[in-house]
């Protein structure tokens, strides 16, 4: 009976969108879930949002699939869904990147995607998120909120922090958009590094954040997974700031995380899934999500925008649109290596 | 003499016949399956789904083609060695649930060697790296061993914990000095070609550490069989008083039983790391130490219900995860199903413990 209900609403689907390539023509695509599982409340869930609203709105089918072992069986699971008539297959799991590119040889005529990296093959997609960018806008506002007494918590010193997982140069993207920004607002602001050198440790983190406040940065973004959540706290604790990265972090303290750098991969999986449906897979290209469009953002800052004064938000969506427009280039490590500001 | 003639008599009438043991111990073996399959039946049509089709498509996901029956015994190869390797220790009584952290360790070291080492070494450094890695294990597993042996340290309670000492190393480890600087996840770089085990049945991921593995099964069967000392080792989880007044070393066997389960865990996370992964990584060992206690359990120790238990496993966790993508039934249902296994495995176990104390 549920299945009958289910293809008389893929009929429903099918009927309404009338544009290009029918749905029916098209094979059902894959979602390999990473570690972590559904319910994460995080990268996983979010991407299989997107995911599900690209079928939703293209009427393809398409499944989400989990696995206790996703580490050792990725290979396995990603040849089943080729073998098994699936025509796009897309991870979420970083380790599946270096099968993925040999299975993309061995099955030419299946779509393969795969996220934060790059991987060669003209029926790969690869998507990398422009996180320089948001950490960008992340550093802009922090740079104006730093030296405004008027809030709470904040001293006069233009000094603000960053905490990163370890020293790599996917970690040091984030920290280069972040000074960059900073010093767009204020040439002279101090933006202190360090890194926890370990994404998992909550308790290391909270003690670099505290040591951090005692040296009078108010503000410390954090690029640091797991240890994060003790960054968050630390500044919960001292009665400070802190900036959260990849989900909107906002409510794990509210009121002391000044903002979330968003990466909306949710965005990408949707978009790619359209272009799929559409016969518009971009295999062989790197596809960079970045504020253009929406693949990273600042969080919607629930529960602080009320206490950021109108101007600065202003000013940091001005930034945003030059950075759009290309009037502002930020710097990218993971491409073109280190700059000269920041060793 | 006549006497003493006739007791022996019936001492050798009381053995059960072979094949009323052969057919008792298939019965405990499969009865927690079929129990566990059972609950995941009425699961399934909690759900509203049929549970024949979903089984039906499992079956084919598991063993329908060659395809498929690579990637369950691919699956299975780590729990092979998890579960000699706590097989060994718990046939001595000797409750050891250490045995994920000495697999985690052993896959690290085995990764690390693996990379590390110069290309121009070419074959040797697989051996290289899967003796290293027994080292560590055993090594491992020696302390809590020596902890129990000597000073009576409960090993439940040690080995337990020391599963999360080595997660912690290694996270540390693979987040820190082995970290691949190309990596943007928590991974060493991978290991050389050279290095790699080959594959059994390509393009399945089926490697040679799956004949390891069933080596380390066929030398466990030979030990506890064949071997005086296995036989010692038996007695001692049998009547540890009982051994102990027949002149053997209790203390001994609790240390030599932890260093083969430590040698045979390391072997495991060789293996893995050289034919599977290819690297370590976080979440290099989905739990295998747990799975092969679970399967151990099943075995009730034996060779064969290791092996079966293995390949049962492995296919819940390969067909497991295939059907998703031709069903709508999620993994937790798969996850019932081991775990109720698991229960079913140990409270048969626990039953017959009790029937067996009030009974005589």
């Amino acid at each position: 009976m549920k299945r009958v209900i289910r293809c008389l609403l893929a009929g429903a689907a099918l009927s309404i969108t009338t544009l290009g390539v029918s749905a029916a023509d098209v094979k059902p695509a894959a979602l390999i879930i990473a570690q972590g599982g559904l319910g994460d409340g995080s990268w996983n869930d979010t991407a299989n949002a997107g995911f599900q609203a690209g079928l939703t709105a293209t009427g393809i089918t398409g499944k989400a699939i989990e696995s206790k072992d996703v580490v050792a069986q990725g290979e396995e699971i990603m040849r089943r869904a080729a073998d098994g008539g699936f025509g796009l297959v897309a991870s979420l799991e970083w380790i599946h990147g270096e099968p993925m590119e040999k299975l993309a040889a061995d099955y030419p005529d299946v779509n393969w995607v795969i996220m934060n990296q790059t991987r060669k093959g003209d029926n790969v997609a690869s998507v990398v998120f422009a996180e320089h960018q948001g950490s960008f806008l992340a550093g802009a506002l922090a740079a104006q909120v730093t030296v405004d007494t008027s809030i709470k918590g904040i001293n006069e010193q233009a000094v603000i922090g960053v905490i990163g997982g370890v020293k790599a140069p996917g970690i040091d993207k984030f920290i280069v958009g972040y000074i960059q920004g900073a010093k767009a607002i204020n040439p002279d602001i101090e933006v202190k590094v360090a890194y926890s050198e370990s994404f998992g440790d909550p308790a290391k983190g909270e003690q670099l954040a505290k040591a951090m406040f005692n040296e009078g940065a108010d503000i410390v973004y954090q690029v640091a997974g797991g240890t994060g959540i003790g960054i968050i706290e630390a500044a919960k604790a001292e009665g400070k700031f802190a900036i959260g990265v990849d989900t909107d972090q906002d409510s794990m303290a509210p009121g002391n995380v000044l903002t979330s750098m968003v990466k909306r991969v949710d965005v990408a999986t949707e978009s790619i899934i359209r272009d799929y449906a559409d016969g518009k897979f971009p295999g062989g290209k790197v596809l960079q999500f970045g504020l253009d469009v929406k693949g990273v953002a600042l969080s919607d800052m629930n529960h602080t925008k009320d206490i950021i004064p109108e101007t600065y938000l202003a000013r940091v969506d001005a930034l945003k649109a030059d950075i759009i427009s290309g009037k502002i280039e930020v710097w990218d490590v993971s491409a073109s290596g280190y700059p000269d500001f920041f060793k | 003499m006549v006497d003493g003639g006739s007791e022996n008599v019936v001492a050798i009438d009381a053995r059960p016949p072979r094949w009323t043991l052969a057919a008792e111990n298939a019965m405990r073996f499969s009865l927690p399956v079929l129990l566990a399959f059972l609950a995941g039946a009425v699961l399934l049509l909690a759900i509203g789904e049929n549970p024949v089709a979903i089984y039906q498509l499992m079956l084919s996901e598991g063993f329908g083609s060659e395809r498929r029956i690579a990637a369950t015994l691919s699956a299975s190869t780590p729990l092979l060695f998890t579960a000699v390797a706590t097989a060994v220790c718990f046939r001595s009584g000797v409750f050891n649930v250490g045995v994920d952290g000495a697999f985690v360790l052993g896959g690290l070291g085995a990764a690390v060697i693996g990379y590390a080492l110069p290309v121009a070494l070419g074959w040797t450094i697989a051996p290289l790296a899967i003796g290293s890695a027994m080292l560590i294990a055993a090594f491992w597993l020696w302390v809590p061993g020596v902890l129990l042996a000597k000073l009576e340290v409960d090993e439940v309670v040690s080995t337990l914990m020391l599963n999360f000492v080595a997660l912690g190393i290694s996270g540390f480890l693979v987040n820190s000095v082995f970290l691949s600087e190309t990596s943007g996840n928590n991974t060493t770089e991978t290991i050389h070609e050279v290095a790699e085990l080959s594959r059994l049945l390509p393009p399945s991921t089926l490697h040679s550490g799956f004949l390891l593995g069933l080596l380390c099964v066929l030398g466990y069967a030979f030990w506890t069989q064949r071997t005086p000392q296995g036989f010692e080792a038996a007695l001692v989880g049998f009547n540890n008083r009982f051994a102990r007044s027949v002149g053997i070393s209790v203390p001994g066997t609790i240390i030599l039983v932890m260093i083969i389960s430590g040698l045979v865990s390391g072997a495991g996370g060789a293996a893995h790391a050289l034919g599977q992964v290819h690297k370590f990584s976080d979440g290099f060992s989905a739990g295998y130490g747990f799975t092969g206690m679970a399967i151990a359990l099943l075995a009730r120790n034996s060779a064969i219900g290791i092996l079966l238990g293995a390949i049962l496993f492995g296919a819940l966790a390969s067909a497991g995860t295939t059907v998703q993508l031709f069903s709508d039934i999620p993994l937790d249902i798969v996850n019932v199903i081991e775990g109720t296994v698991m229960i079913f495995a140990v409270v048969e176990l626990g039953r017959l413990t009790l029937w067996r104390g009030t009974g005589q």
